[in-house]
C-alpha cells in the first residue's frame, strides 16, 4: 500500500514537467476519482511523441531521395551515389518500423502489460 | 539441480567484465557469484583487473542463433515468430534508449548487428560506402561481445540510432537463454560464424523484393517506382558481393521467388518458397514429406481438400547447394482456409511440434504477419519450432556432460 501512495505522489509531479502535455496550467489531481486519467495523459503526451517520430522521419526519407539523386545525376557509379541510396534505404526501413510500432499501441494492452493485477487487467484461465 | 561452471582466466580470453546481478528488467533464474580476484596482469581495454567467476543454474551457455537478409525482407516478422515459438513476446529494453534496436523477451534477446556499425551516417557519407560493405563494421567488437554473450559475460554494446543515424551510449545486455543476432553480416566474419550454434539465411529474389519495397514505400511521401528501383539497383553491387555469398554458410536458407503456378504474374502475391536444410548439422534434423531423402511432388487438393485458384503444390527431395548435401522443402501457392493448413501439416514429418497441430496453432496466432498464408510464414515457424528443438538438446547434452564428469 504504500508503493501505492508513493506512485500517486510522483505522477503529478512527472505530468507538470512533460514539456508538450496538453493539460495546461491547472495541475489538478483528478486520478483519484477518474483513475484512467493517470494512465492517459502520460499516454498521450508518449502518443504525441510517438507521432512526431514517424514525420520526422518522413522528412527525412524525402530530403535524403532528393539528395541522393542530385548525388547520382553527377556519377551513378561513385561511392557517394550508392551511399546515398542506401541512406535512401536505410531511412525507408526506419520509417516503416516507426509506422508498424504506431500500429500496435493499444493503451489498455500497454498498461496491462505492467500492471497484470489491476482489476481492468485479470485474467481467469481456469 | 544447479550445473556451476567454474572459469578460469584463461580459458577466458576476452576482457573480464564485471556484471552487476541487480537492476535486472527481466527476470533472471541466474545466480551469480562474483568473485574479485585482483591480478598484475592489465587487461588492454577498459584496464579492469578483477575477473568474473559467475555460476549460472540451469543452462550454463548460451546458444546462439545467426540471421542474416537485406532490409526490408521479413527479419522482424521471423524475429516476432521465432519469439512467439518460445513464449512472450519480444519487447525493447525497458527504461532504455527508446531508439535501442534490441529485444528482450523471457527465453530470447535479439541483437541487430547495425549496432557495431563503426562508421554513423555521416562518415558513411563521407567515405562513400553503404552499411553493407565491412568496412562499416566493426567485426572485432562483434565478435568479443558474441563470444562474452555466449560464456555467460554481460556486455555494454554500442547502439545505433536508426532515426539519427548515430551511435548512441551502449546499452547493458545480460547473457539470454537464446541470443539471436540478426542484420546484414551475422556470417561475415569466420570467427563469429564458428559461434553460431544455428544460422538462418532469407534469400528474396529480386523481383519479389522488388514487390515487397514498392508495398513497404509507395505509403511514404517522397518515394516513387523510379527511386525505389534506382535505390535496389544502387545496393545491388554491395549486396551481391558481401552479403550473398553468406548463404552458402547457412545452416538453414528461406529462399522466396515468383510463383509458378499462375503464367505471366506479376502481382507477386502468390509466392514460391523454398525451405533449403543443410545436411548433417548437430541437432537439426530435416522436416521431409512422406519418405525421407526420396523426391516428392504433392498437390493436397483434390477429393479430400478443395483449395481455390491458385492452389498449392508442395515438392520435397534432396539436393545439392554450393558443394553440400542438402533437403530442398517447397511450396508453391497460398493457404485460404484453415484446413488446408492443418491438412498440409498433418501430412509433414520431423517437424518438432510437441503436439498435433501446434504450426497451425503458431500460423494463427499470428495471422496478420505478412506472409501468413503462404510458404513464408510456414517456413519461418517451421524453423522457429526447429531452433526449439535444437536448444532443448543443446541443453540437455550440457546438463548431462557435467554430471558424467562429477562421476569420472
Amino acid at each position: 500500500m504504500a508503493t501505492l501512495f508513493t506512485l500517486n505522489l510522483v505522477t503529478p509531479r512527472a505530468i507538470a514537467s512533460l514539456p508538450d502535455s496538453t493539460k495546461g496550467s491547472p495541475i489538478k489531481v483528478p486520478y483519484l476519482n477518474q483513475p484512467w486519467k493517470r494512465i492517459l495523459s502520460p499516454l498521450e503526451s508518449r502518443r504525441m511523441q510517438v507521432r512526431a517520430a514517424p514525420d520526422r522521419l518522413s522528412e527525412k526519407v524525402e530530403q535524403s531521395i532528393k539528395e541522393a539523386q542530385e548525388a547520382c545525376s553527377d556519377d551513378p557509379a561513385s561511392g557517394e551515389c550508392v551511399a546515398a541510396w542506401d541512406e535512401v534505404e536505410e531511412l525507408s526501413a526506419a520509417a516503416s518500423h516507426a509506422r508498424d510500432r504506431l500500429k500496435d499501441n493499444d493503451p489498455l494492452e500497454n498498461y496491462c502489460q505492467d500492471n497484470p493485477e489491476t482489476d481492468e487487467c485479470k485474467t481467469y484461465d481456469n | 539441480m544447479a550445473v556451476c561452471p567454474v572459469y578460469t582466466t584463461q580459458s577466458l580470453n576476452s576482457t573480464c567484465s564485471i556484471s552487476t546481478p541487480s537492476k535486472t528488467h527481466f527476470s533472471s533464474h541466474h545466480n551469480h557469484l562474483v568473485f574479485y580476484r585482483t591480478s598484475k596482469r592489465t587487461s588492454k581495454r577498459g584496464g579492469s583487473s578483477s575477473c568474473v567467476i559467475t555460476c549460472s543454474a540451469g543452462d550454463s551457455q548460451t546458444v546462439v542463433i545467426g540471421l542474416a537478409a537485406d532490409s526490408g525482407c521479413g527479419k522482424s516478422t521471423f524475429m516476432r515468430r521465432l519469439t512467439s515459438v518460445f513464449g512472450g513476446a519480444a519487447e525493447p529494453p525497458k527504461g532504455g534508449n527508446p531508439d535501442s534496436n534490441t529485444l528482450i523477451s523471457d527465453m530470447t534477446t535479439v541483437i541487430c548487428l547495425d549496432d557495431y556499425h563503426s562508421l554513423d551516417r555521416t562518415g558513411r557519407k563521407e567515405k562513400g560506402v553503404t552499411a553493407l560493405d565491412p568496412r562499416a563494421n566493426d567485426f572485432d567488437l562483434m565478435y568479443e561481445q558474441v563470444k562474452a554473450l555466449k560464456s555467460g559475460i554481460a556486455v555494454d554494446k554500442p547502439i545505433y540510432n536508426h532515426v539519427s543515424g548515430l551511435l548512441d551510449p551502449p546499452e547493458l545486455i545480460k547473457p539470454p537463454k537464446i541470443l539471436v543476432i540478426e542484420g546484414l553480416h551475422p556470417m561475415f566474419d569466420e570467427r563469429v560464424r564458428d559461434l553460431l550454434d544455428f544460422s538462418i539465411y532469407l534469400d528474396i529474389s529480386n523481383e519479389v523484393k522488388f514487390a515487397w519495397k514498392i508495398q513497404r514505400d509507395m505509403a511514404e511521401r517522397g518515394h516513387s517506382l523510379e527511386s525505389i528501383k534506382a535505390s535496389i539497383e544502387a545496393r545491388k553491387p554491395d549486396f551481391d558481393a558481401f552479403i550473398d555469398p553468406q548463404k552458402q554458410y547457412a545452416d538453414a536458407v528461406i529462399e522466396v521467388l515468383p510463383t509458378q503456378l499462375i503464367p505471366d504474374d506479376n502481382e507477386g502475391k502468390v509466392l514460391r518458397v523454398r525451405l533449403i536444410m543443410k545436411e548433417g548439422v548437430e541437432h537439426f534434423s530435416p522436416v521431409y514429406l512422406f519418405d525421407e531423402g526420396s523426391t516428392i511432388s504433392w498437390i493436397p487438393c483434390g477429393r479430400k481438400l478443395t483449395c481455390s485458384y491458385p492452389g498449392i503444390k508442395f515438392s520435397y527431395g534432396p539436393d545439392t547447394y554450393f558443394g553440400h548435401e542438402v533437403s530442398v522443402l517447397e511450396m508453391d501457392g497460398q493457404f485460404d482456409r484453415l484446413d488446408e493448413l492443418i491438412y498440409v501439416e498433418s501430412h509433414l514429418s520431423n517437424l518438432s511440434t510437441k503436439f498435433y497441430g501446434e504450426v497451425t496453432q503458431q500460423m494463427l496466432k499470428h495471422a496478420d504477419f505478412p506472409g501468413s498464408n503462404n510458404g513464408t510464414g510456414l517456413f519461418q515457424t517451421i524453423v522457429g519450432l526447429k531452433i526449439r528443438d535444437l536448444y532443448e538438446q543443446i541443453t540437455a547434452s550440457k546438463t548431462a556432460a557435467p554430471l558424467q564428469a562429477t562421476k569420472a
